[in-house]
């Protein structure tokens, strides 16, 4: 990919902050070629890849240099874009929202600073990939167990910034984070939490600052970066149960969601419990050539034929308890009896117990996994997809109102359905994957066509989105309407105070700094 | 995502191997899946001056996908049995058709479902050794 300049930015400019940042973490960590371009670009962006087109990347592996090239892009103007290890796949992967920006890449920070295994967490920098940790829990052979995502590809940190969702009952993975240090746009340094007193012991542990608490501020931000943070993590349990059941219809998700609620909220369920519809389980078994070989959507007569041939319901349920085995067992008894009100098929029961082997896909065991990533070859061709991921209320009505929605849309722009719903409290994550062929210009633009007409049509009936990919990141913003979009313009207040020359993540989630304001709307798929 | 569908062509794999799958599986069903594979530990020092041996670097570096049960190796192996090879040519390290070069092109441009590699998820002097190890000095 050709260089694109950041905004009023010379060539000559852009020649004397690369080198400044050269200087800052070595020539070798400086990335400006053409091919580099090309590896930090959104590999399943909606459109051409240069629409979100880094001009290079920089990669620091210090707190330290975090701060010399913070430093450096202030005196040049050179606007930066942070990830974490830059494996976002979906939402961006590693690619800026404003072209040109120059992408911070925290991957070499890939320190675990501390695990403690007696009060569950660890103290670890973005750099640090969820195989990462895991392999470092087992060497040590440490009774800890992780939440992992979908992609275990990806870093520990970076996922949880950006609301990332696993299945174990640490799974809104936001709400493990605990203390984190963070370089401000001046290039100043804090830490949050306890941690804002300098020796403190209980950094990770406490959840709050003396005074206003901010932890949550640095989520899905361009206010700071964050070098460092604690992560919960749960202790590992003596057992655990699978309780399998497969869902036939797909009207049926309105009474399992009704059924799990009260299961979920009451406690005697603890994970974030993730209900996939069948093409979930499709798409590791082949490529849809396989299963239907006609363009467009398929029919309905074929769902049911292949529900039928591979004996999959339309919905699978997958609940899985841990802890002590008689506490597993009662739990089972009762999610057993509240199913039995609806359907007849017995759950399907697997039990795991402390020690026992645990294969490469068992991610609500914390086993990281990039397998269902596979779903990115469904569609054959350069395969891509993207999350449609609104945010319900966990009740049939609001389940069942925003599926028969959604899935009316994706019908009518003749796209497979394939949604999840992911109860992880009072609220499902609904996510619908919408795969397509980037190679294919039509498939480009009917899921970007789609994917406008889903997000007007949700924010018409009250659902946000909690996550969405940089070509809609001022879309999804400006649902955020309530007063103004009062929230928005107090967000970038603080922005502005923080990062006076806006050059931290310039457009992330919509919010834009005084110094990039006219990029605002720019750049949209 | 818990996937309990099992991975048919995984388990094949795994079967082909000899080695890494869990006993067990149920008569007549699906075989089962091979455990997570652990990766080599990446070494402490200079990775654009690398001392690791091509075969380390590869298990870290490109282990996330490329090792037994792994999302690369899975699709490796329907493209390998397409082409009417063994389902164990689905793993890079058994391949004895990979020419270094290609090894490179592939990391850097992305191929399929396989996205571009970073020169900070792998450095040019790592992938220099990789390419080696499995290009077996082609």
């Amino acid at each position: 990919m050709k260089l694109t300049l950041p905004p009023r930015m010379s060539p000559q400019g852009f020649d004397a902050a690369v080198k400044a940042l050269q200087g800052a973490v070595g020539a070798g960590w400086v990335m400006t070629t053409d091919e580099d371009r090309d590896a930090y670009a959104d590999i399943y962006a909606p459109g051409p890849e240069t629409l979100w087109g880094a001009s290079g990347a920089v990669a620091p592996s210090t707190v330290e240099e975090v701060q010399a090239v913070v430093r450096i892009a202030n005196e040049h103007k050179l606007p930066l874009w942070t990830v974490a290890r830059g494996k976002n796949l979906g939402y961006g992967t590693a690619a800026p929202r404003m072209p040109g920006s120059m992408v911070l890449d925290l991957g070499r920070m890939d320190k675990i600073l501390e695990l403690d295994p007696a009060l569950g967490y660890c103290v670890i920098e973005p750099g640090v990939g969820f195989l990462d940790l895991y392999e470092r829990i087992q060497r040590e052979k440490l009774p800890l167990m992780m939440s992992v995502p979908g992609n275990g590809w990806g870093s520990v940190l970076g996922n949880a910034l950006d609301h990332g969702i696993g299945y174990t009952p640490y799974g809104v993975h936001a709400k493990n984070l605990c203390g984190m240090e963070v370089v401000l746009g001046t290039g100043d340094l804090v830490r949050t939490g306890l941690g804002a007193m300098g020796n403190n012991q209980a950094s990770h542990l406490f959840p709050f600052n003396y005074g206003p608490s901010w932890d949550q501020m640095f989520t899905q931000s361009n206010l700071g970066i964050v070098t460092k943070a604690g992560m919960w993590l749960m202790p590992e349990p003596e057992s655990s149960l699978e309780l399998n059941l497969d869902i036939p219809e797909v009207e049926d998700i309105g009474w399992v969601i009704d059924t799990l609620t009260p299961l979920k909220l009451g406690g005697i369920i603890d994970q974030s419990i993730f209900v996939p519809s069948w093409l979930g389980k499709m798409v590791i078994l082949g490529q849809r050539k396989d299963f239907w070989d006609k363009p467009g959507a398929i029919p309905d007569w074929r769902v049911a034929e292949l529900l039928k041939e591979h004996k999959l319901g339309y919905w699978k349920v997958q609940i899985r308890v841990y802890g002590d085995e008689a506490v597993n067992k009662a739990k089972a008894a009762v999610i057993k009896a509240a199913f039995k009100k609806h359907i007849a098929t017995p759950m399907e029961e697997v039990w795991w117990r402390k020690g026992d082997p645990t294969n490469v896909m068992d991610t609500t065991l914390g086993v990281p996994s990039a397998v269902p990533l596979q779903m990115g070859d469904w569609v054959g061709g350069k395969s891509a997809h993207m999350g449609f991921s609104p945010v319900v209320p966990a009740t049939s009505k609001h389940v069942l109102d925003q599926m028969n929605r959604s899935r009316k849309i994706i019908a009518a722009h003749d796209v497979d359905f394939y949604a999840s719903f992911t109860i992880g409290g009072r609220f499902a994550n609904n996510v619908n994957m919408l795969m397509y062929d980037r190679d294919k210009p039509e498939q480009v633009e009917g899921i970007k066509k789609l994917f406008n007409a889903l997000i007007a049509d949700a924010a018409a009936n009250g659902y946000a989105e909690y996550r969405t990919h940089l070509g809609w990141m001022d879309a999804i913003a400006d649902t955020f309407d309530f007063n103004n979009h009062a929230m928005r313009r107090m967000t970038e207040t603080v922005k502005d105070a923080l990062d006076p020359n806006g050059i931290l993540s310039p457009g992330k989630q919509g919010i834009w700094p005084k110094a990039y304001a006219d990029q605002r709307g720019k750049a949209l798929a | 995502m818990a996937l309990a569908a099992m991975l048919a062509l995984a388990g094949c794999n795994a079967a082909d191997q000899g080695g890494n799958a869990q006993a067990g599986g149920a008569p007549g069903g699906p075989p089962p899946l091979p455990p997570y594979q652990m990766r080599a530990e990446m070494a402490a020092g200079d990775r654009l001056h690398t001392a690791m041996s091509g075969e380390d670097l590869f298990s870290n570096r490109c282990g996330a996908c490329h090792l037994d049960g792994g999302m690369g190796t899975n699709l490796l192996i329907g493209q390998q049995v397409a082409l009417g090879r063994p389902p164990s040519m689905g793993l890079l390290t058994n391949r004895d058709d990979l020419a270094a070069d290609y090894v490179k092109s592939v990391a850097r441009m992305g191929k399929g479902a396989m996205p571009r590699q970073t020169r900070v998820d792998v450095t040019d002097s790592e992938l220099d050794k990789i390419a080696a190890y499995l290009g077996k000095g082609k």
